[in-house]
């Protein structure tokens, strides 16, 4: 369809850009969710300023035990980067089962989680990895965790003039085993369920794990109960089934034409069980 | 789409009874609505404005009460269209009382059409439910003030 | 004296790249979008949102004084033009009246209500959003088998019952069959709804010359000629002053072998605004008001002897057919039942069709057209008998099969088998899988609880569609082959290729038949101005048909030049050979180009004969070609999810000689993926209100390239003997091979659980809940 007039700008940098935001223009990253809405008319923003021309968020830096990513970081560069893929290689894996190679080429990290779809990719593994968004307006700057920022479908705890800055994961060494397993929708490619896991051995039985779930409820959520469930165990088969079993136990899970609510609760056991599995055989 | 589900008030059930029914609370409950304005016994015409993430919709919409059984059931029925599309929902509220409130629970029938039913059929059972879940939070709020 | 010509190397039968890719490719054809024109203006056609309503009033005044708004019309402003044509009849076939746009009642989502025309695109969006139609919403009907309910909303008031139309056809004596039979088995099997997603959308630019009272209509479309003889008299136009171009045209399948509303709407704007106009469906309005395919409710039942020989089959089809008929629409199921026999030897045949409406987008011919449903049926039934009589699917096929010696057979249906040889590919499929030692790993991974499953279809099918007395404008094909004075060969098709490769199999053809570099012969096709009337490219039948007629008009230029070579050379027996033509007597040779330069000129010419070198042939199809083939697939079931893997597909296909096995590949492998898309992926599916769900790609599954299995093909080679070229037509056969492969081969695998059908398509939830059900 085609959309309905807008004007675009290009911010000079980010400063300008946090102003036309606060004069009332909309974020425009990668375009990969705005863009369709706009021509479907679903969205009519009266102005778009342009996010990812913002060359200063597109990064990828280690700092102490920690991995700071900026905002506009494409798919394509978290997918590829050899920093990301030796000191935490559940992002990069994540970030390649997004969508297609044109999405990934085009979609930025900072963008995905703003938008907060309940079936994307990313939220399952930053909150498996506990990170932390770092979210700037044209006055202050604050940090939020995961856990805090996912609030609901579409909803995130940034404010009306707020954009993410940067995303902040730990740096990891091989000690930790992370994976991410979906379930791809035929048609869109998004997450009927997607299960991210990131655990960690001590003396041989499973010292920490954390399984994030997208792509079943609202919103992105950690498992605590099967965490809970894994924590001390040495992860037989016995063990990770009966955790599994408790990832979307209780969880309201959505329903629609591909996948009703039980079979997606289903899924999502079989999946973390994969997931889980597969995390812990990464376990050096 | 069916929907279903349950959100509990803090107030004694025939206060919620009331205050589910009053039009003045129904329209701060409502996105983006204003004030409804009565066009027969328990039928009442609104302006709806629903925003989702980038979506942004405004929609001409009508709200009836029907098959009233107080202080426990009554009908709630929504009909909303604009550009994006238009909506139908027909629902069941069942009001019981709890230790420390009630309880209201809802089943009915959504119906949407146009475009928005043509985006995502994964989005229409979550926001459905967002979109509900966000109702009785706001009906809890505005009650809970008009109670004090 | 004789001498041996030694021949250039024949390019028939050879893998020979594109002719058509280069500019495909490399972004340089134009499609309808590229056609720009000066003072060109933009129409945005406003559409129902509700599947039944009356409407009460439109108020256009807010659209009409939008910015740049030239024009708005509803439905009072073009009741007059003639309606969308439905070219099928059948006896009693009731035909709703079908105007271009919306008058009193909508019937369908979708349903074009007004057009609002602007300077751009744009605005033209922009007015259309503020065009008020003020509709008095009815109970819709989605469903076939509901809409034949008793209570059910009547989709046109006129017809309460829903029926459009009663068909029964007999033959044999199909109620002795029942009476000896040993095992009858019965079931209900659905050919789902389907969305042909052509990857370009339909589109149309109209322009109308006032001076000269000509029309010129720029659409894709896979039938020309037809679409400017039916459009020219929705309008009252002359036809001879309407040119109807086809650019190029970004898939068909089927969609595009037709006339819609759009075509003469834009005819109907050009006219009244006096400047060109452009309409491009947007992919939301293809997937509303294009029409689908497939819309079946199959119940069949099939009556045998214990050892496994099919003694009769009844077949009743409940046939969607939307809210109106477009072109083909009520013809498509009747090609289900002359196919409803398959491939084996049996005379007893019962079908009933009840042609239902309901209020959803019409359904009509999409790849395959009433094929796939019936080999899907027959096929499914096969396996539901040797399940029944646990017999192997390959052998109870085997003995079933119509044999060697009874060609040209006579089908139950009144149909007549040009030539076949059935059991060689399935023969050549099951060597090719090993199929013993499946079966022997089969029963291995069952020990393991694993799901293996092999599946097996052998299909017949009708295409090169047709003898024109079967047919509904005629099933002829043209072609006029020229040779220029300078040698180069153009020739004009009536076909109308639109990806199945003509340009270059056509140029193959006249290479090996002339002698000539396959680089100076040019096909053109889609303009009625240009190329002589033509019935199009569908059913398989654009080599079959056109290249038939192709071949014979080359045959009558042959013979010409052989005139001007007896003249020239010394004899009329010649070789035509590397640009040359070749006296066998002598061995002197002139070029072509020489003798055809001698043509033009004229100075000398063969007694009784005309200068210049140009033949036009029209070749009417004696039958239908048949072409036929197995297609085994070997499924993994995820016993935790559902979901199937396919492990391999072998297809065998035989479809008579093969012109370019590059592009014969090529039809196989994106037939078997529409297949596959019907197996596992795709429905159209709308609710009860007759909002289409799967409104979009975004969850409308049509195959993706990484879910793709690799695709075994290979071929047997039976000619036909209904044309010269042997050739039997392959554009289908892939996609009505493989759905029954497919549902064959996953039931197959859940045999041990005692399932002994599941609906396509398959879902893994569908898959899952059939497992778990029977394994509680």
């Amino acid at each position: 369809m085609i959309p309905q007039k807008f004007d675009y700008a290009v911010p000079k940098n980010l400063d300008d850009a946090l102003q036309l935001l606060a004069s009332g223009a909309k974020p425009l990253a990668g375009g990969m969710s705005l863009i369709p809405m706009m021509k479907l008319r679903l969205a009519a923003p009266e102005r778009l300023v342009d996010l990812a021309r913002l060359k200063e968020l597109n990064y990828i830096r280690e700092s102490g035990n920690e991995l700071h990513i900026g905002a506009t970081t494409t798919h394509y560069d978290v997918e590829s980067s050899a920093l990301l893929l030796r000191k935490c290689p559940l992002l990069p894996e994540t970030a390649a089962a997004i969508g297609d190679l044109q999405v990934r080429n085009m979609g930025t990290i900072g963008g995905s989680v703003a938008h907060a779809d309940p079936a994307a990719d990313y939220p399952a593994a930053l909150q498996a990895l506990e990170a932390k968004f770092v979210l700037k307006s044209g006055k202050a700057e604050r940090t939020v965790a995961a856990r805090d920022f996912f609030v609901d479908a579409f909803t995130t705890a940034l404010g009306p003039d707020e954009i993410v800055r940067e995303v902040v994961v730990p740096a990891e060494d091989a000690a930790t085993g992370a994976f991410y397993a979906k379930v791809e929708h035929p048609a869109s490619g998004f997450a009927v369920v997607g299960i991210a896991v990131r655990a960690r051995r001590n003396a041989g039985r499973i010292g920490f794990v954390r399984i994030g779930v997208t792509g079943v409820a609202n919103c992105s959520y950690l498992a605590a109960a099967a965490e809970a469930a894994l924590e001390g165990k040495l992860g037989s088969d016995a063990d990770i089934e009966a955790a599994a079993a408790l990832v979307a136990g209780g969880v309201d899970a959505n329903s629609d034409l591909y996948a009703s609510a039980d079979y997606r609760r289903h899924l999502a056991a079989v999946y973390a069980a994969r997931a889980i599995a597969g995390a812990l055989s990464r376990c050096a | 789409m069916r929907i279903s589900g349950s959100y509990s008030l803090p107030l004694p059930q025939e206060r919620a009874y009331q205050l589910l029914q009053d039009p003045e609370v129904l329209a701060k409950a409502m996105p983006g609505c204003e004030r409804l304005e009565k066009i027969a016994e328990n039928e009442y015409r609104m302006k709806m404005k629903i925003v989702l993430a980038s979506l942004a919709g405004n929609f001409d919409s009508k709200v009836k009460i029907a098959d009233q059984t107080p202080p426990s059931s009554f009908r709630l029925l929504v009909e909303g269209s604009g550009r994006p599309g238009f909506l139908r929902g027909d629902g069941l509220l069942k009001l019981t009382p709890t230790g420390n409130g009630t309880e209201v629970s809802y089943e009915g029938d959504v119906q949407v059409g146009g475009t928005i039913a043509a985006v995502g059929q994964r989005l229409l059972d979550g926001t459905a439910k967002m979109l509900i879940r966000k109702f009785f939070e706001s009906l809890s709020q505005t009650a809970t003030a008009a109670s004090a | 004296m004789a001498t041996t010509i030694t021949k250039v190397e024949t390019l028939v039968g050879k893998r020979i790249r594109r002719r058509e890719d280069p500019r495909l490719i490399t972004g340089t054809a134009t499609y309808v979008e590229d056609i720009q024109m000066p003072g060109m203006h933009y129409a945005a056609v406003v559409r129902s949102p509700h599947a039944a309503a009356k409407i009460r009033s439109i108020n256009t005044q807010a659209a009409s004084e939008a910015p740049g708004v030239v024009a708005v019309f509803t439905g009072k402003d073009t009741e007059k033009v003639g309606p969308v044509p439905c070219g099928a009849s059948l006896p009693g076939l009731r035909v709703p009246h079908h105007h271009i746009l919306a008058t009193q009642r909508v019937y369908f989502v979708g349903h074009p209500v007004a057009v609002v025309v602007a300077r751009d695109r744009y605005l033209a969006q922009d007015a259309a959003d503020l065009v008020e139609v003020d509709y008095d919403i009815l109970p819709a009907v989605t469903e076939p088998e509901r809409a034949l309910a008793q209570g059910a909303p009547a989709v046109h008031p006129e017809w309460p019952d829903n029926t459009a139309f009663n068909y029964h056809q007999d033959g044999g004596d199909v109620d002795k069959a029942f009476a000896e039979a040993e095992v009858v088995v019965k079931q209900r099997i659905i050919s789902q709804r389907l969305i042909p997603t052509a990857m370009e959308t339909r589109g149309v630019v109209a322009e109308w010359r006032a001076a000269d009272r000509q029309l010129n209509i720029y659409t894709s479309t896979q039938i020309p000629h037809l679409v400017r003889t039916l459009v020219a008299g929705m309008l009252a136009l002359e036809e001879n002053r309407v040119r109807v171009i086809t650019p190029e045209v970004g898939g068909g399948f089927g969609s595009k072998l037709n006339v819609y509303a759009e075509e003469a709407l834009m005819g109907f704007v050009a006219q009244q605004i006096n400047k060109p106009v452009k309409w491009i469906e947007s992919r939301r309005e293809n997937f509303l008001c294009t029409i689908h395919g497939r819309g079946h409710v199959d119940y069949y039942e099939l009556a045998a002897k214990r050892d496994g020989a099919i003694l009769g089959i009844k077949l009743k089809i409940i046939q969607d057919l939307g809210a109106y008929h477009q072109l083909l629409t009520p013809a498509i199921p009747t090609l289900s039942v002359l196919m409803m026999p398959g491939i084996y030897n049996t005379p007893n045949v019962r079908a009933d069709i009840v042609g239902v409406f309901t209020n959803c987008v019409p359904t009509d011919a999409y790849r395959g057209a009433g094929r796939p449903e019936a080999t899907h049926g027959i096929e499914r039934m096969v396996d539901i008998l040797a399940d029944e009589l646990n017999l192997d699917p390959a052998e109870i096929r085997l003995k079933n099969f119509v044999p060697q010696e009874k060609f040209p057979y006579q089908t139950a249906t009144g149909l007549t088998y040009d030539s076949g040889d059935y059991a060689a590919p399935l023969k050549k499929a099951l060597d090719i899988v090993g199929y013993h030692k499946l079966r022997q790993e089969q029963a291995d991974l069952r020990k393991q609880g694993k799901w293996l499953g092999v599946g097996i279809s052998t299909y017949g099918e009708i295409c090169a569609i047709g003898p024109s007395p079967a047919t509904p404008a005629g099933g002829w094909e043209s072609a006029t082959v020229k040779i220029e004075p300078s040698g180069k060969v153009t020739v004009m098709t009536g076909a109308c290729p639109h990806g199945q490769g003509e340009e270059t199999t056509f140029a193959q053809i006249v290479a090996d038949e002339l002698g000539v570099s396959i680089d100076d012969v040019l096909v053109i096709r889609g303009d009625t101005a240009i190329v002589q009337y033509g019935i199009g490219t569908f059913g398989s039948r654009g080599t079959a048909i056109g290249g038939t007629a192709l071949y014979f008009a080359l045959q009558d230029l042959k013979a010409k030049i052989r005139k001007f070579a007896a003249l020239f050379l010394d004899s009329e027996d010649v070789t035509f050979s590397g640009g040359e033509v070749i006296s066998n007597a002598s061995g002197k040779s002139k070029s072509l180009r020489e003798l055809a330069a001698a043509s033009y000129r004229a100075m000398k010419l063969p007694p009784n004969t005309e200068p210049g070198l140009v033949a036009t042939r029209f070749w009417e199809p004696p039958n239908f070609t048949f072409p036929f083939g197995a297609h085994i697939v070997v499924t993994e079931i995820d016993g935790q999810t559902g979901e199937v893997k396919i492990r391999r597909y072998v297809a065998v296909d035989d479809c008579g000689n093969i012109i370019n096995p590059l592009i014969v590949d090529g039809q196989v492998h994106g037939g078997i993926a529409q297949g596959l898309g019907q197996a596992l992926w795709e429905q159209a599916v709308y609710d009860e209100n007759g909002q289409l769900l799967t409104g979009e790609l975004m969850d409308y599954a049509v195959p993706k390239a990484h879910r793709m299995p690799w695709i075994e093909s290979d071929h047997t080679t039976t000619p036909s003997p209904v044309n010269p070229l042997g050739v039997k037509g392959v554009g289908e056969a892939g996609t009505i091979g493989c759905s029954p492969a497919v549902v064959n081969s996953v039931v197959d695998a859940l045999s041990p659980l005692g399932v002994r059908h599941i609906d396509m398509p398959l879902t893994p939830e569908k898959v899952w809940n059939v497992m778990a059900g029977r394994r509680s």
